[in-house]
């Protein structure tokens, strides 16, 4: 044996024990020799094996105390930053930097890095993971995990020599006294462990390419769906029809009784156009069918029982021409320039489509109609004509027309506000007096103005006709 | 009162002065190298293979579910307003309370000197694992979508541009969990390190040795290694037994942070850790009972440990009785209307049953272990902790959903009825444990042979010492 | 295993198992003097009463009252635990423990001025007072509910059968162990440790609800379940600092130089920093829970400590009951040395005094709406520190008089010479 030994180098010697009491006592006579680069190696910690050896306390609870107080600083920092200044948003009443709250996560981070700092730190003292270990030549050393006790002088020790240290520890009653020799076991990794890692380091970077690959490559086809994310809405467009619901609609209208907020202005007066007192006054059932329609909030029934009112004064045994209902007769609205405006605005946008931007009943939808010649189309009325004027038809019942309709004209309170309605009411008002209107009407200051204006509009109407005239022919002849 | 018994074998008597051995027969180091080894190295049981079949096919059965979960929605679940926490919830509750023995048994017994713990630690720390990863199972899938569960973190986000809400208890569960696994599984691999060299040590086989090799770091039980390695191990235990507390705590706290009936009470905290220690043992018990007698462990896992372990579910039995208790009165005491119903709801509402099912489980069933016939005698203690952790699972269903299912707002009032797959995934996440608790039953030492060497030296030691001062005394 | 040389074992009668004559001739002046500054400063509480702090006088005495029963009533939980787990290491220490835990029979008859402050409506638990629910604008049949629970007679039904739970427990368990230093016998270890079980169930029940009575009550309408158990970690903190403060005046006094080594301090070290995390953790829970909940029948109580001088002292305890102690006693170099250990448990007495003080006083306070509880001036401040002193100073010299008669030390128990033997791995 010592032929080969002497070719390879020598580490130092080990000593084998079988009980803890000897090797102890071996401990202590060597460290009682003077020996320092010593170790025993145990299959279970020792205990008072650091005092037979001289091994000097640890700086791991330092390491830990540091880490730990890192983790500390580091929760409060980011749960401080994330939640009171970059992103900051009120839940439940509380503050931004709400310290109860953040100390929960403060902790938890506290133990984790402190126990990465125990954990890793520890490993980094020891020097592990080494793999290849001059002690793990000798196959009798495999029992230092199980049931013997070694003993190790290292070569470097100063008072290291062979012979010396051999009869010491032959001395301290070891059974097996050996020389610790340089690993000589081949370095390289096996072929079969080499293969394997590599195939599984190449097959772990492919779903890393694909992923790149996809960021950097331009497609118009649509993305892929592994996941739905909600990326298809179920939910239902306008319009559409759906099995939930006894209507088949998907649209669903409002539950009765609800008022849209800032729909609820004024008396039913200003709703109806009705003079509600006087209806109580005059037809008793009558008023209160109107006002539990309106509590409803049913559209179609209030629209019949406006109607009702109006044609149970039809009905009378003496129809009058003069409608009996107690109509509201001003308009309950401030009228001012802004109304007006307001008025001009909703009555271009609804009316005069129909009714045509001077109200004289010829408005597109007309002229279309008209041109196609539609049997059952009922013209527009003209606005300019004295039935209409407010002494036979009263504000509160042209409000009612354009809330619930007249004849083929649909009512349009689900469409035009309340006080749009009222806005337009006064508009026409107007209207109907700008076609009756002289220049007496206009103050003396502003006369030339006025005339000039409606020269200019006469002209421009003259040669707008003049235009369609052109047209019309210029079709014609095509 | 003569407790003794004339038994040389029976290490459940202790006479003051004297400390009855731990490890069983006349036991040297390599007779417990021998005994945890084997286990591992000999050929697996028809026992272990049926059981592995039986568990890895209900694992699968839990991964199918899940896919259908994400594929179809979490609409699968029995989860309707207003119990929009509902068994996953539960699930999650109960396998983080069984996960905490392990890391109890390593870090607070040992803090406390228990040696006792050193044939059983690592068996439940493994099992702590396991459980908290069945735990972690169930939040993860019940956030809805499941891939962006990495939403949590706080990472500075090029999609999101926002911070996660430290202010939510939610999110400080996030935290806690995840720590406790970490450092769990730090503690675990950390302890299981030189049981690791020495099955390296002990492999024939050359990949086998080079994997034990890879694993156990280069493991060589020098001194010096041993002395840091002891204090890490000491500082990791002084570490682990607040975060122990703290996990359940926090769990605890996603429920009593919120103004539900029921939920807020400020005794949460310290009852949850409580029923969490005691169902964590119970499983242990329930574990280790069949597998020492499988595995031929009995000579290190005695009686003795078992009763042990007995004593400690009948004190965390109790106290848990006692915050029932202490509930109720206070509830009483209290005179809030909501909180006043929501007791009476609980124990005569709709899931009475629940709850008389929790309390029998819960309080009675562990009264058994006053006597001293039922802590030692196996097959009760096994029927005791499958009691006990039937009942401590309808403890976190009682919580849950009584509370939830009877609100503030009475006309959002509902009875939850879980679905087949609620049903399903809480079989398939016990698939799940078991499947890891049997692979690691034959692929790594269950039983931490170092301390066990070690707390055997200490007793030859302590029987030395008692002679010597025997012949003192004479 | 270890090189030192075996330890010798005492005889049981050796003179240093015996209170060191010169801490026994401290009995009758702490015994005087404690009672005086216990009857001055009570006196001049009820001198500090003032519209702002009606309440300041039984208050006084109720604070110092807890302070000490809480002292006894952990040193009771110290010994019973140590018999339900068969400790070894404790036993050098354990008589101490017992020495005060036997102090709950005198701790009975100084309950007295409590009860008796029920005869004064309003004038200590303001549900004494018939008026109070009409004062306050209390539903009446709530109220009704409450006071079938928190009235005068079930309450002092209730106090006699705490002290007769806790007394029974102390005079059972200090028959125990005074009897086993005459006769050794193992049987009364054996006798002791399966009781120690239900013992310990009926502890826990009773603190609980002691706590709940004379703490809690004292805000008639707050209710926080976890109330008890925070009583209960203050308290058992405190036994142990106390155990360890009082270890090393015997030590310096001559008393069991060799049996209490360094170990054991080293040991009480690691429960101290241990018990003040458990503070921590508890205290911290209760308020978080209320703060994050924040319904006013909670908030109430804390609200009366977030304002003013109390709001200072809460802030206060939070730094100096835990942060300072906590740092201070991580160190293992700290724990194993006595006379640190020993400063430092003095320091965790004044903190928990302070922490009843916190609990008790604010109660005292004239309860309307948004008033803020004060010290009640240098006179009440005086007041205060004098009761708690004098009235610590009484528990102290009755302490040394159940001393005086007896071994400081359990000299037979069968574990002594473990306990002696110990050592921290």
């Amino acid at each position: 044996m010592s032929d080969t030994n002497s070719e390879k180098i020598v580490h130092g010697m080990m000593a084998e024990f079988t009980t803890v009491d000897t090797l102890l006592s071996a401990c202590r006579r060597i460290r009682d020799a003077g020996y320092t680069k010593t170790d025993a190696y145990t299959p279970f910690p020792v205990h008072g094996i650091d005092k037979a050896l001289g091994i000097k306390p640890t700086i791991l609870p330092w390491i830990c105390f540091f880490a730990g107080l890192t983790g500390t600083c580091i929760a409060l920092t980011m749960e401080i930053w994330m939640n009171g200044v970059d992103y900051k948003y009120i839940i439940s009443g509380k503050p931004f930097i709400s310290l109860p709250a953040f100390i929960p996560v403060a902790f938890e981070l506290t133990i984790l890095l402190a126990s990465f700092g125990a954990f890793f730190g520890m490993w980094a003292l020891n020097g592990l993971p080494r793999f290849s270990n001059p002690m793990f030549t000798d196959p009798r050393f495999d029992r230092a995990t199980d049931d013997r006790f070694f003993l190790y002088i290292d070569a470097k020790d100063e008072r290291y020599d062979a012979a010396g240290v051999r009869s010491l520890l032959t001395d301290t009653g070891s059974d097996y006294v050996s020389e610790v020799l340089e690993d000589n076991t081949p370095k390289e990794i096996p072929r079969p462990i080499f293969v394997i890692w590599g195939v599984a380091v190449a097959a772990s970077v492919i779903p890393l390419l694909c992923v790149l690959l996809m960021r950097v490559t331009n497609s118009s086809q649509p993305r892929f769906h592994i996941f739905m994310d909600m990326d298809f809405s179920p939910a239902k467009d306008a319009q559409q029809v759906t099995s939930l619901f006894a209507d088949n609609r998907a649209m669903r209208p409002d539950v009765p009784g609800t008022v849209a907020r800032g729909q609820l202005i004024g008396s039913l007066d200003v709703m109806t156009g009705i003079d509600v007192d006087s209806l109580q006054a005059m037809n008793a059932p009558q008023a209160q069918r109107l006002v539990a329609a309106f509590m409803q909030d049913d559209q179609a029934a209030i629209a019949d029982e406006v109607t009702d009112v109006a044609k149970a004064e039809d009905d009378k045994e003496t129809p009058s021409v003069m409608d009996t209902t107690p109509w509201v007769t001003e308009n309950p609205m401030t009228v001012d320039s802004e109304l007006m405006a307001r008025g001009q605005q909703q009555f271009g946008i609804y009316c005069s489509v129909c009714h045509g931007m001077d109200g004289k009943g010829n408005g597109l939808v007309n002229q279309r109609a008209q041109e196609k010649g539609f049997d059952t189309w009922v013209p527009p009325s003209n606005m300019h004509q004295d039935t209409l004027y407010s002494d036979k038809y009263p504000d509160g019942k042209l409000f009612s027309t354009i809330s619930n309709g007249i004849r083929k004209m649909p009512g349009y309170a689900g469409q035009i506000k309340v006080e749009d309605r009222w806005a337009i009411v006064a508009y026409v008002r107007a209207l109907q007096k700008s076609q009756n209107a002289t220049m007496d009407l206009i103050p003396e200051g502003r006369k030339e103005e006025v005339k000039s204006a409606v020269d200019a509009a006469q002209k421009e109407l003259q040669r707008q006709a003049d235009e369609a005239a052109k047209a019309a022919a210029a079709r014609e002849q095509k | 009162m003569s407790l003794a018994i004339p038994n040389g074998l029976d290490n459940t008597v202790e006479r003051p002065g004297e400390r009855a051995p731990l490890v069983l027969g006349n036991t040297n180091y390599h007779d417990i190298t021998e005994s945890v080894c084997q286990v591992a190295e000999r050929k697996p049981s028809a026992g272990w293979v049926g059981g592995f079949l039986v568990a890895f096919a209900l694992l699968q059965m839990l991964g199918l579910l899940i896919v259908y979960l994400i594929y179809t929605g979490v609409g699968v679940w029995g989860n309707r307003a207003p119990i929009f926490w509902g068994w996953p919830i539960v699930n999650f509750v109960f396998w983080v309370g069984i996960g905490h023995a392990g890391t109890l048994i390593s870090a607070i017994l040992y803090l406390f000197r228990q040696e006792w713990r050193t044939s059983i630690n690592r068996a439940a720390e493994a099992m702590t694992i396991f459980a908290v990863a069945c735990a972690g199972t169930f939040p993860g899938i019940h956030v809805g979508r499941a891939w962006l569960a990495f939403w949590l973190a706080p990472y500075p986000s090029l999609n999101l541009w926002m911070w996660p809400q430290f202010r939510s208890p939610l999110l400080w569960d996030v935290f806690a969990v995840s720590t406790y696994g970490t450092v769990s599984l730090l503690f675990w691999y950390m302890g299981m390190v030189p049981d690791l060299a020495t099955f390296r040590d002990r492999s024939k086989n050359k990949y086998r040795r080079m994997i034990y090799g890879l694993l156990c770091l280069g493991w060589s039980g020098s001194s010096r290694h041993w002395m840091r390695y002891e204090k890490a191990y000491a500082i990791l235990a002084a570490l682990a037994a607040p975060l122990v507390l703290s996990v359940h705590t926090i769990v605890s706290f996603d429920f009593a942070v919120s103004q539900v009936p029921g939920w807020h009470t400020t005794i949460f905290p310290p009852y949850f850790v409580a029923g969490a220690i005691f169902s964590g043992f119970a499983m242990v018990l329930t574990l280790m009972i069949p597998a020492r007698s499988m595995l031929n462990l009995e000579k290190l896992i005695t009686i003795r440990h078992l009763e042990n372990m007995c004593k400690i579910i009948l004190a965390t039995g109790s106290l848990v009785g006692l915050a029932y208790g202490t509930e109720f009165f206070i509830a009483w005491y209290g005179q809030v209307p909501a909180e006043q119903f929501a007791f009476i709801n609980r124990a005569f509402g709709p899931y009475w049953w629940a709850y008389w099912t929790m309390v029998s489980c819960n309080v009675i069933s562990p009264q058994l272990f006053w006597f001293k016939k039922c802590r030692t005698t196996p097959w009760i203690i096994v029927v005791v902790c499958i009691f006990v952790n039937i009942g401590m699972w309808f403890e976190r269903f009682v919580i849950t959903i009584t509370s939830l299912s009877r609100d503030y707002l009475p006309s959002a009032w509902a009875y939850f009825s879980p679905t087949w797959v609620d049903w399903g995934m809480l079989i398939g996440s016990f698939g799940l444990f078991f499947t890891l608790f049997l692979l690691f039953c034959r692929t790594l030492p269950v039983i931490n042979m170092a301390e066990v060497k070690s707390s055997l030296a200490k007793q030859h030691h302590m029987a030395h010492a008692a002679a010597e001062h025997g012949e003192a005394e004479h | 295993m270890s090189e030192h040389a075996a330890p010798k074992f005492k005889p049981a009668d050796d003179p240093t198992f015996s209170l060191p004559s010169s801490l026994a001739s401290l009995q009758l002046p702490l015994l005087g003097g404690g009672l005086v500054a216990l009857i001055v400063g009570v006196g001049m509480a009820f001198a500090a009463e003032s519209e702002s702090m009606p309440r300041f006088g039984f208050s006084t005495y109720l604070t110092a009252y807890m302070y000490v029963l809480t002292l006894a009533l952990g040193s009771l939980f110290f010994v019973l635990i140590q018999h339900l787990v068969r400790a070894g290491w404790s036993v050098v220490v354990r008589r101490i423990a017992e020495c005060f835990m036997i102090l709950i029979l005198p701790l009975a008859i100084l309950f007295l001025p409590i009860l008796f402050s029920l005869f004064f409506e309003g004038r200590l638990f303001v549900w004494t007072d018939p008026n109070f629910a009409s004062a306050h604008g209390l539903d009446a049949k709530m109220w009704a509910t409450k006071t079938s629970f928190l009235n005068a007679p079930f309450f002092i039904a209730r106090s006699v059968l705490y002290f007769l739970i806790w007394g029974g427990l102390a005079v059972y368990y200090w028959r125990g162990s005074t009897t086993q230093d005459e006769t050794g016998e193992r049987a009364a270890t054996d006798r002791m440790q399966y009781w120690a079980g239900p013992a310990v169930m009926l502890f826990a029940l009773t603190t609980s609800f002691a706590a709940f009575d004379w703490g809690m009550s004292l805000a008639p309408m707050w209710f926080s379940t976890m109330f008890g158990v925070y009583i209960f970690a203050g308290a058992i903190l405190s036994a142990h600092c106390l155990i360890t403060v009082v270890s090393y005046v015997l030590q310096r006094h001559g008393a069991m130089k060799d049996e209490i080594t360094v170990e054991h301090y080293h040991d009480l070290g690691k429960y101290i920093f241990g018990f003040i995390v458990f503070w921590t953790y508890i205290g911290f829970s209760q308020y978080l829970l209320i703060w994050y909940g924040n319904m006013p029948e909670e908030t109430e109580w804390f609200f009366a400590r977030q304002r003013g001088v109390f709001g200072g002292l809460s802030i206060a305890l939070i730094l100096l009951h835990w942060l300072v102690p906590f740092l201070g006693t991580m160190s293992r170099h700290i724990r194993r040395r006595p006379g640190l250990m020993a400063m430092w448990a003095c320091y965790i007495l004044v903190m928990h005094a302070i922490d009843i003080y916190w609990i008790v006083m604010p109660e005292a306070r004239h309860l309307v709406h948004e008033n803020i509880p004060n010290l009640g001036g240098a006179l009440g401040l005086i007041a205060s520190i004098l009761s708690i002193v004098g009235m610590t100073a009484l528990f102290v010299g009755l302490g040394l008089r159940v001393a005086s008669g007896n071994r400081v030390i359990a000299v037979r128990d069968p574990r002594l010479r473990e306990s002696i033997v110990f050592e921290n791995l």
